[in-house]
């Protein structure tokens, strides 16, 4: 029965592939994409997923891969050079200063208007398309991304051998898992905490499950306050700090590089992170693949109960990361709607398919029980095919109302854990009121401002400052300008009221 | 020379022109061979310069440098107006100071250490292998500087071992600048030697005869003929350097810097980066670069006087 419906399900692909492949000479679109993949080389000659794209849309993608490691470093050069632009880009940052700015100056086509008119786009949740919003205009279509992705993951059988068998419910609970963790990690040369440079997932997870607010937060007179400022965000950082004396994270960690990270837990040298929990379950099925284990020895926690009883959690996102934006490299409306009817085919099941999952048979198989897998059969390994035809092309993905991909996967446990969290917690989510702000202090001096907020964090995390010395670089972050741009994210959210 | 002097020497207005031409038609092959400098200068160098508008407009590489509002002193307003700029500079002179103070002699010292090599094969082949650090990579240098000094690499090791004390050399703001001098010194003091041996095989070898006869040792020799035998190579050096002092580069520094020592490691070069490339702020950060050549401009404008001052010819 499933065989025969998944035979008419291709039935149908094939005749909407027909049908909507015109006369018309296909369009060439320069496409920048981050690469996830670097060290596999993409095939474009030949390659069926581009083939079927090209088929189905009239498209034909000409991809420039950026590792994505440098991708927000190139996403600056590129944006310097508009002769050289790419006609499509993917931002992963939709609020970064590069990005306004460049809005402003005119990088990118305003598609405000031009979004009713595509029915699978405009299907996307208008408050996700408002958080992307400049100066009130819409220049991209976001990607979709789970809200409730922030969390503690950790080792299950390391935490079993050191006595603790139960998730942590409170955060008595995780910090007495730590310690654990921490005890056997100096038995064999590892720590408890899994923490790197990039220190904003890792800072943020902890203060806001303490009480503190995400970035910024709302007092009861109804004004902006940056979270730091919040008294329970100091208790977060303590947290950190007391784990990091305790020997429990890398006393290096600020010269890890982010490429480290899921390396680390890999090769046993940390035993816990927070951090998205997709990645989670992923790391599951690395440990299930490549060390041979079959049980489950990683758990995921969306959040703990602090001691004012509440349970929060830091959502990452605002529901998109990143966007993908037209640039003016494409000269006329005519293109840009071609280029949107394109957008929008990515968004049918078809599209969902394609992009997300590439061709059956090539970079996945929907096998006998109908669910659709990575490789052929259980012991094939067909995973350098996969990444040679698709690679990094889900990143093009924005799946504005979903996944519509009609074959589903075979869910593991953490898998299904990670999705019922998507609707069972929502309500425990801690929004950034400013996410959808703009402040120009933030515009100018936004990433140096950030940069030194977070450095001040780390220094007293690693002992490095003690409180006098953090609140004088909160201090100092105050007169530098985030004063300002504390009264002028005020200032436009009360405009919002 | 003075302007009278000058006239009676090229004569002026017509005159001047007419013995132009002829002195230009007389060698003519010698000013063609020029040319294709002299164009390299205009077309990259001095053309490029007119970009430095950017500075007085709000620059978006979409408008062009045409079609750019134009915005005055804007930003060298909005630069002083930011308290940033004080703790950029300072980190910025404070890493010039110890460069010159500590980098600047080391070639020199180098050279001389060279030039007392007797034995020439010996001699030459130090001097290959010195100039060896100067091609490797800055991005190299600070890898091999994480594998040595980081917290399992061999040196952190053994300063533990031996002193007791951790050293946190690449996360202790206090020991930042040291090793960014260090790192300097290793890649390009060698490279630095070879315009001071140029200025070295200078040096009449019948004053050292004359010397030795005089009953002369090495460091009398040293100190009275071959010090002051390179002394205006090293006055040149130290203006020309002056006027870099505003310039540390970004490269090195962003390898370096990390959450622990960036309030050390941030310099104008660094700053300029961040928010030029970065942030996209092109003509705010164009701005600050045009201050700093001013500042350039004038610091080496003063030492040169400074070293005509002393009886030194200086650098023009």
């Amino acid at each position: 029965m499933k065989k025969l419906l998944s035979m008419l399900l291709a039935l149908v692909m094939l005749m909407s592939v027909t049908s909507f492949a015109a006369a018309e000479e296909p369009l060439t679109v320069t496409v920048m994409l981050p690469d996830f993949y670097t060290d596999v080389d993409f095939v474009v000659e030949g390659n069926p997923v581009l083939e079927a794209i090209e088929a189905a849309t009239g498209v034909k993608l000409d991809i420039q891969w950026i590792a994505n490691s440098s991708y927000g470093d190139q996403t600056s050069y590129t944006l310097a050079d508009p002769a050289n632009m790419p006609m499509v880009m993917v931002l992963t940052g939709a609020r970064d200063p590069i990005v306004v700015n460049s809005a402003r100056q005119g990088a990118f086509w305003d598609i405000t208007d031009m979004l009713a008119d595509y029915p699978n786009l405009s299907a996307g949740p208008e408050g996700v398309y408002n958080n992307i919003k400049i100066d009130g205009r819409l220049y991209g279509i976001f990607r979709s991304r789970a809200q409730a992705r922030g969390g503690i993951y950790y080792r299950t059988d390391i935490a079993a051998e050191m006595g603790i068998t139960e998730e942590p419910k409170t955060i008595e609970d995780l910090t007495a898992l730590a310690m654990a963790l921490t005890e056997y990690g100096k038995a064999h040369d590892a720590y408890a905490l899994n923490m790197v440079k990039y220190v904003a997932g890792t800072i943020g997870i902890i203060t806001v499950a303490h009480g503190a607010p995400y970035n910024w937060g709302v007092n009861e007179a109804g004004e902006i306050y940056p979270a730091h400022e919040d008294p329970h965000f100091l208790e977060g950082l303590n947290w950190l700090r007391d784990l990091y004396a305790a020997g429990g994270i890398d006393p290096d960690f600020m010269t890890i590089e982010f490429g480290e990270w899921d390396k680390i837990e890999r090769n046993d040298k940390a035993f816990m992170r927070f951090d998205c929990l997709d990645n989670c379950y992923r790391q599951q099925e690395w440990f299930e693949t490549n060390k041979g284990v079959t049980d489950t020895v990683w758990a995921m926690v969306s959040s703990v109960t602090n001691a004012q009883g509440e349970n929060r959690i830091w959502p990452q996102n605002a529901g998109y990361s990143g966007e993908i934006v037209i640039t003016k490299a494409v000269k006329d409306e005519a293109t840009v709607r071609k280029i949107l009817a394109f957008l929008d085919w990515c968004n049918t099941p078809e599209g969902c398919t394609l992009i997300n999952w590439g061709v059956d048979g090539q970079t996945f198989w929907v096998r006998e029980d109908g669910f659709r897998y990575t490789n052929p059969t259980d012991d094939a390994d067909m995973s350098l095919q996969v990444q040679q035809f698709q690679h990094s092309l889900n990143q093009l993905g924005t799946n504005v109302a979903g996944d519509k991909t009609p074959y589903l996967q075979q869910k593991t446990a953490l898998r299904m854990e990670y999705d019922a969290y998507q609707l069972t917690e929502l309500d425990k989510i801690i929004n950034d009121p400013c996410h959808a702000l703009t402040s120009e202090t933030n515009t100018m001096m936004g990433t140096t401002l950030s940069q030194m907020l977070e450095d001040a964090h780390v220094q007293y995390i690693a002992g490095l400052i003690d409180e006098d010395g953090l609140r004088a670089a909160w201090a100092e972050w105050s007169a530098m300008g985030g004063e300002a741009m504390t009264a002028e994210y005020n200032a436009a959210y009360q405009a919002t009221k | 020379m003075k302007k009278a002097e000058r006239i009676a020497v090229y004569g002026s207005g017509k005159e001047y022109w007419r013995r132009l031409a002829t002195e230009v038609k007389g060698s003519i092959w010698l000013y063609l061979l020029l040319s294709p400098g002299l164009v390299y200068l205009v077309v990259f160098k001095y053309l490029p310069m007119w970009g430095v508008v950017i500075a007085f407009e709000n620059y978006s590489p979409f408008g062009g440098i045409f079609g750019s509002e134009w915005v005055g002193l804007k930003w060298f307003q909005y630069f002083f107006s930011n308290k940033m700029w004080t703790r950029y500079l300072t980190n910025t002179l404070i890493l010039s100071g110890m460069n010159i103070l500590f980098y600047f002699p080391a070639p020199i010292i180098l050279a001389l250490m060279l030039n007392e090599v007797r034995h020439l094969r010996y001699k030459k082949l130090m001097q290959t292998l010195l100039y060896v650090p100067h091609f490797i990579s800055i991005v190299i240098v600070v890898s091999i500087t994480y594998v040595i000094f980081g917290s399992d690499g061999i040196i952190y090791k053994l300063t533990e071992q031996l002193t007791g004390t951790e050293i946190k050399y690449l996360s202790d703001p206090a020991v930042f600048r040291w090793m960014i001098i260090g790192q300097t010194i290793w890649k390009e003091t060698g490279w630095g030697t070879i315009i001071f041996l140029a200025a070295l095989t200078n040096v009449d070898t019948q004053l050292y005869e004359a010397a030795m006869v005089d009953g002369a040792g090495r460091w009398r020799r040293l100190w009275h003929i071959t010090l002051p035998a390179i002394r205006s190579t090293i006055v040149l050096m130290l203006v020309l350097r002056m006027g870099s002092v505003l310039d540390t580069g970004h490269e090195h520094l962003i390898l370096m810097a990390n959450a622990m020592n960036r309030s050390v490691s941030q310099t104008l070069d660094v700053f300029v980066y961040q928010q030029g490339i970065a942030a996209g702020q092109y003509s705010y950060t164009t701005a600050i670069g045009l201050l700093k050549s001013v500042v350039s401009i004038i610091l080496i404008v003063t030492s040169n006087k400074i070293a005509h001052a002393l009886g030194e010819s200086g650098l023009y």
